[in-house]
């Protein structure tokens, strides 16, 4: 138990309002002063676990961009692709250069503790207003922000996130399943019946429920991103059966085995451009403190485990989970890249186009989302992690922010990123409910 | 002379009195089930816990209420040392289950190992001892008591 005191005036509203709930001093607003800069790459500075009667919390009150845009590093310009999207989450560009972008929400979480309810009512004020249609739009021949075509391309999803298309067959990855529809070259609209290849963890908690999904390069296996359904397994082992983990589906049976586990939150599936490995942003556990656990970076090994719930970057255990399982903490590896604490990546994409300068060449970008359980907040970003020889190589840079304004309130929160048929960075913003591209001033 | 009344009363019953064993049993319970899932270590038995904390805290707030205006409103019952005591140790069970239910709150193990339950135990400890003394406000100065 560790109780302290509130350093700084600046709460938010929620906070102010738990705080007086709580009626005692607590740690909640006490700014943190540990440098975020020393829990990247490869060997993160990981401080002792901590434990709250309530845990440290800074919910961004949010706002619109108005006339504004985010702000991006020397050399490239933004400019928005799309707006008065409904929360877009997840962005696929079809070989025709025609842009998907998926607009969902979560399914509704079920109140199991008091926790949830508070919880539910804090981050209510960290969102968008606007409810996800779970559908995906299409965008054609976008010039000077405005697509030539915009259509609802399909709807009626169920939370859906991630996109995968071969051949002609187009997959969604709904959270409680793997759907296929027909797809051909020019299609505005899908308006056929999908088939489903194979369920996926879903309700009724389904805490963590974006499904990210990537077909392999010959096209015979679909790679899905499968959260966890807790925080740290406060909802019971039985409830993340085959979770927390990546699965490998054969696209002609539909049956899957479990390509590595103990991932808590793996979202962003891609394949490395030089190596040929697929590599993901994992979200990693909350309420150990601000600066644990860092979220990372990191390849995926065939038949890995990655360390959750028992352990974090190897071999930390986690005082929380009982009972522990030694035989699993000792195979579990630590991921390659650290991101830092709390920074929410759920988007990455490997630069493979010829429009930004040469030294993005072969890089990762990666969408984070935002804390909102550390003060000062971290993440609310676009960075780029160097790649060479098909690894990093160097510090993340920060290519687009601003995502906060001077006032620390949200305009936006990056989310799925995707490079177009030209070039340009595409960014899903779900609070600000616009699609962004970046690219080269030229 | 007239017994204290209890001004917080329905139809002649005291709400106060009332009130009490609901966050008594409540807390009382979640010492049980504490315990349970500290041998279980099923989670469902710390989700019990952590119910039975918040309900019994919502019902000892209302009791609370009640409680003080009767303290306040009639100086017989400030004066009596008995009442003090049962201020003051029902205002530590409040306390201290105040600060179980943020502990529980926490996911995992600890919600409840080891601090929860300690915690639990203490609250169950000092009901019983609050218990033995409460008998006092109202058999023998008959608190609430209408003749």
């Amino acid at each position: 138990m560790r109780l302290s005191k509130c350093s700084r005036a600046r709460r938010t509203l929620p906070q102010l309002a738990l705080v007086g709930i709580a009626t005692l001093a607590l740690a909640g607003c006490n700014e943190d002063s540990f440098d975020t800069k020393t829990q990247v790459g490869a060997n993160p500075v990981l401080p002792d676990p901590q434990q709250y009667l309530l845990p440290p919390m800074k919910i961004a009150r949010t706002t619109s961009w108005g006339q504004e845009t985010p702000k991006v590093a020397p050399g490239l310009r933004i400019e928005a692709l799309a707006t008065g999207l409904g929360h877009p989450r997840s962005i696929y560009v079809l070989p025709n250069g025609d842009v998907l972008v998926v607009e969902a929400n979560g399914p509704r979480a079920p109140i199991n503790r008091p926790k949830d309810l508070i919880m539910g009512w804090v981050q209510s004020f960290a969102g968008s207003k606007v409810k996800g249609a779970n559908r995906i739009v299409l965008l054609r021949n976008v010039k000077d922000g405005k697509a030539e075509i915009r259509s609802v391309f399909l709807d009626n999803l169920n939370s859906p996130f991630g996109v995968a298309l071969v051949g002609s067959d187009l997959y969604v990855a709904n959270t409680d399943a793997i759907i296929r529809y027909p797809y051909h070259e020019g299609d505005t609209k899908i308006s056929a019946p999908g088939v489903k290849l194979t369920d996926l963890p879903g309700g009724p908690i389904d805490h963590h429920w974006t499904k990210s999904l990537l077909a392999s390069a010959d096209g015979s296996k679909l790679y899905a991103g499968v959260g966890s359904n807790s925080n740290i397994t406060e909802n019971g082992m039985q409830a993340e059966i085959e979770r927390a983990s990546i699965w490998e589906i054969d696209r002609a049976t539909g049956a899957h085995r479990l390509f590595a586990t103990g991932l808590r939150n793996p979202n962003g599936l891609q394949w490395e451009p030089q190596s040929g490995k697929l590599w993901v942003v994992v979200n990693e556990r909350d309420e150990l403190g601000p600066n644990l656990v860092p979220d990372y970076l990191t390849s995926v090994q065939d038949g890995a485990f990655y360390g959750w719930p028992y352990s974090y970057y190897g071999q930390h255990l986690d005082p929380r989970v009982m009972p522990q399982r030694p035989d699993l903490v000792a195979k579990a590896i630590p991921p390659d890249y650290a991101l830092s604490s709390h920074v929410a990546p759920l988007g990455m994409a490997f630069y493979t186009g010829t429009n930004f300068p040469a030294s993005y060449k072969g890089g990762a970008f990666v969408g984070e989302h935002g804390s909102w359980d550390r003060n000062p907040f971290n993440g609310y970003r676009v960075v780029f992690v160097p790649f060479k020889d098909g690894k990093p190589n160097g510090s993340p840079q920060d290519v687009v922010t601003g995502f906060l304004n001077s006032n620390d309130e949200a305009r936006g929160r990056p989310v799925g990123l995707a490079v177009d048929h030209t070039g340009g960075l595409l960014i899903a913003d779900d609070l600000g409910d616009t699609v962004w591209r970046v690219s080269s001033i030229q | 002379m007239k017994n204290s009344s209890s001004i917080t009363a329905i139809c002649w019953h005291p709400i106060h009195a009332m009130l009490i064993p609901f966050p008594v049993a409540c807390f009382a319970g979640a010492f049980i089930t504490d315990i349970v899932y500290w041998r279980s270590m099923s989670f469902i038995w710390e989700t019990f816990s952590v119910w039975l904390l918040t309900a019994g805290l919502v019902v000892a707030g209302v009791a609370v209420i009640a409680g003080l205006v009767d303290f306040i409103s009639d100086h017989r019952i400030r004066n009596l040392r008995s009442a003090w005591i049962h201020a003051l140790g029902n205002g530590l069970v409040i306390a201290l289950s105040l600060i179980n239910v943020f502990v529980h709150s926490r996911d995992g193990y600890t919600a409840v190992v080891p601090t929860g339950i300690i915690l639990s135990g203490i609250v169950v400890l000092i009901m019983m001892i609050m218990g033995w003394m409460d008998r006092e406000p109202v058999y023998r100065h008959r608190i609430g008591v209408t003749d």
